[in-house]
């Protein structure tokens, strides 16, 4: 027996075990209103018990009959079937108790395990609003197993979870449960058993028609509802342009005051040069885009939170069914415009084999938010700022129709993909979780965590990456007599060079070959590597970038460029994560060549149209 | 586990009112589970989890809303949680009505 006790929890999808385990052990895991938000166990500490204790939580499932990956790990750890790590010590069963025969359900069926059971009765104060009343007490009696009341949403809604946990800890410690066998029951008779305990214990209202109702009146309108969809989508993009603007543009003045001042109080030299090029340049050119990250995230984190997006999951099922994909896949592949790392993990939650393989061999065409600041980069410098049709922006609309570049070949990537093989049938059975007003608390913990890990990826990639290409790109030095300017004698510079003849039928310049190459790493780092390229290369520092590639680039080489970024440098991450859920050498395989492939076909195939026009 | 469906009761020879012949707003009671072939040797799972999820003889069901093309999915109301199904599925739930005005 290990020496810590060991408590998991165990609950049908979206009924709050991850806020739960957010409350009770100080983490800070990702929480949304959605079945499958969690799709790995997820193991913390939990403190002010007698004995040492750990919390493990688990993806949501109905049943211990499983039928999708994310499920599967559930049943692992709850049955000890996970290589390497024994049964937890007790099961926490959390029940949505506004949702609570689909909950006791599955709480019937731990019991049968015959291992030490405690109910978490959860999200008591939504039931309360509704006007359910739940006799606790009785319930908890007719069923043999202690029920805590939560509310995980607030903070004291744990206290007393822990309380019950740390009792059990303590009866452990005296002696060992006697554990008597139980007879398994068939569905019918435990939701007859469920139907029982509900006529005695809980007293809910009439349902009436509820603002719910009528709000998926109008939502799920089969019309109406795709309208909103599409609708919601372009204001997202409008607003990530609009809405940025006033702060990055003192983040640049902010950047470039600080350059200007360092070259005023540095000594010419190479430490200036470092400092403002190597330093300034390569980081301020990064950060400037922070505004347009933290304005994309909050929309989705508004969305994850209020429940819709498995509304738009039904929507769009059949229409994704047309291309070998289902509503399934619609969170997975939304999730890859924030990253395509969880973005693949969340295709655990598909049933269908090969529709999980296609889904994650499109994730990648999701433009990702480390493409953000080189779209936006590449769109301020040469799409006019002007006003289309009244309302529209058009370098937002730019950016859309990039969104749709990346969305519209992944539909063709997985039509063709599916295409070869007939389909199997696999159920959708999706729930539609309550709607709920956005909680401002996850909304701004989520955006702290995901300005906290952009200025991370700056403050450690991004500044490493700039520091070594400034070096690349600043020596050898050149020699005396040299004819051409000082960086083409550089490693960058040779480099680039060298690269470029492979380039050259893409439009693409040397500057541009040695920023693919650190953007492996980072998609990001493609800005910062410009920056220091023409930073060193200029004739004076100039902070503005978008006014240096404007200068040089053209418009064909520009919209080359970004044909290239909608399709390729996958990043190193995204490879590794796809080897480990296809757990194939050869699918791993097939993803990078594909994808690069298809990124050279793309810039080729635009420069050489473009240039027809140019 | 007693997953099975009976064999007389498969949709292809029933006659009696499927959900996915529902409109928009019908109440009804689930009468039985049939056997859908589309889902080859999977079905009794597709049974078993819509048992799980409260589609069984006796419950009521409400159809709230359909996809646009070919009125897929269906969005199904039951025990007050609203489930996502497609039309396949669907056609595995015998149903009656209970107020046959809201037809």
């Amino acid at each position: 027996m290990s020496t810590s006790l060991r408590f998991a929890l165990v609950g049908n999808p979206n009924c709050g075990k991850t806020s739960l385990f957010n409350r009770l052990t100080g983490a800070r895991a990702k929480v949304a209103n959605y079945p499958g938000v969690t799709v790995e166990r997820r193991i913390g500490h939990l403190g002010g018990l007698a004995r040492p204790a750990e919390l493990l939580d688990l993806p949501g499932t109905y049943s211990l009959i499983v039928t999708s990956p994310d499920e599967q790990v559930a049943r692992d750890v709850i049955l000890g079937n996970m290589k390497g790590e024994a049964s937890p010590d007790a099961l926490v069963a959390v029940v949505d108790a506004t949702n609570l025969r689909l909950g006791l359900r599955l709480v019937l069926e731990l019991k049968e395990l015959n291992r030490p059971l405690i109910l978490a009765l959860n999200q008591v104060d939504a039931a309360r609003k509704q006007g359910i009343t739940i006799d606790v007490a009785g319930l908890s009696q007719a069923l043999g197993i202690p029920i805590v009341e939560t509310v995980a949403v607030h903070s004291h809604g744990a206290d007393a979870l822990l309380k019950a946990l740390a009792d059990f800890a303590a009866d452990q410690a005296q002696a060992e449960v006697v554990r008597t066998p139980v007879e398994h029951q068939t569905v019918e008779a435990s939701y007859h058993q469920i139907e029982s305990l509900m006529s005695q214990f809980v007293v809910r209202p009439d349902a009436s028609l509820s603002w719910q109702d009528r709000l998926d009146n109008i939502i799920m309108h089969p019309v109406l509802g795709l309208v909103i969809l599409f609708s919601i989508l372009l204001v997202i993009f409008q607003a990530v342009f609009a809405w940025a603007a006033p702060v990055m543009d003192l983040i640049d003045a902010g950047t470039t005051a600080l350059a200007e001042g360092a070259e005023g109080v540095l000594p010419e030299g190479v430490l200036q040069d470092f400092i403002v090029n190597g330093l300034i340049a390569g980081v301020g050119g990064v950060v400037v885009f922070l505004p347009q990250i933290v304005i994309l995230f909050f929309f989705i984190l508004i969305l994850e939170d209020s429940g819709y997006l498995t509304r738009a999951a039904f929507l769009l099922d059949r229409p994704m069914r047309g291309i070998g994909l289902s509503g399934r896949s619609f969170i997975p592949l939304l999730s890859s415009f924030a990253c395509a790392v969880p973005g693949i993990m969340a295709t655990r939650t598909i049933q269908d084999p090969l529709e999980r393989m296609i889904a994650i061999m499109v994730a990648p065409l999701m433009t990702c938010s480390a493409r953000l600041p080189v779209y936006a980069l590449i769109i301020a410098a040469f799409i006019p700022e002007q006003t289309v049709w009244g309302i529209f922006n058009l370098q937002g609309l730019t950016l859309f129709g990039l969104y749709m570049a990346g969305i519209i070949s992944a539909s063709l990537v997985a039509w063709m993909m599916r295409r070869r093989q007939t389909r199997e049938e696999y159920p959708l059975l999706l729930e539609l979780p309550t709607y709920r007003w956005p909680m401002a608390y996850h909304v701004l913990l989520g955006l702290r965590e995901r300005t906290w890990i952009f200025l991370r990826r700056v403050g450690t990639i991004i500044l490493a990456l700039s520091i070594v290409l400034w070096f690349l790109a600043s020596y050898p030095a050149a020699p005396e007599g040299a004819t051409h300017a000082a960086i083409e004698y550089s490693f960058a510079g040779r480099l680039g060079i060298w690269m470029q003849p492979l380039f050259a039928p893409l439009g693409f310049t040397w500057e541009m070959c040695i920023a693919l190459i650190p953007a492996m790493a980072a998609r990001e780092v493609a800005v910062s590597a410009l920056a220091t390229v023409y930073a060193v290369g200029g004739e004076s520092a100039d902070a503005a970038l978008g006014y240096a590639i404007g200068n040089s680039w053209g418009l064909p080489v520009a919209l080359a460029y970004l044909a290239w970024f909608v399709y390729a440098p996958q990043c190193i991450a995204t490879i590794a994560v796809v080897r480990r859920e296809t757990n194939s050498r050869a699918a791993t395989t097939f993803f990078t060549v594909y994808l690069f492939a298809l990124a050279y076909f793309a810039a080729w195939a635009t420069y050489q149209i473009a240039m027809l026009w140019y | 586990m007693n997953t099975a469906v009976s064999p007389a009761a498969s949709l292809t020879e029933s006659s009696a009112l499927r959900l996915d012949q529902c409109a928009k707003g019908a109440e009804v009671r689930v009468v039985d589970l049939l056997a859908q072939p589309l889902f080859g040797e999977q079905d009794q799972h597709v049974s078993l989890r819509l048992k799980e999820l409260g589609f069984l003889p006796g419950a009521r069901l409400k159809v709230i809303g359909f996809g646009l093309l070919g009125r897929d999915p269906l969005a199904v109301q039951v025990n007050g949680t609203k489930f996502a199904l497609r039309r396949t599925e669907a056609a595995k739930v015998s149903v009656e009505l209970i107020n046959p005005e809201s037809r």
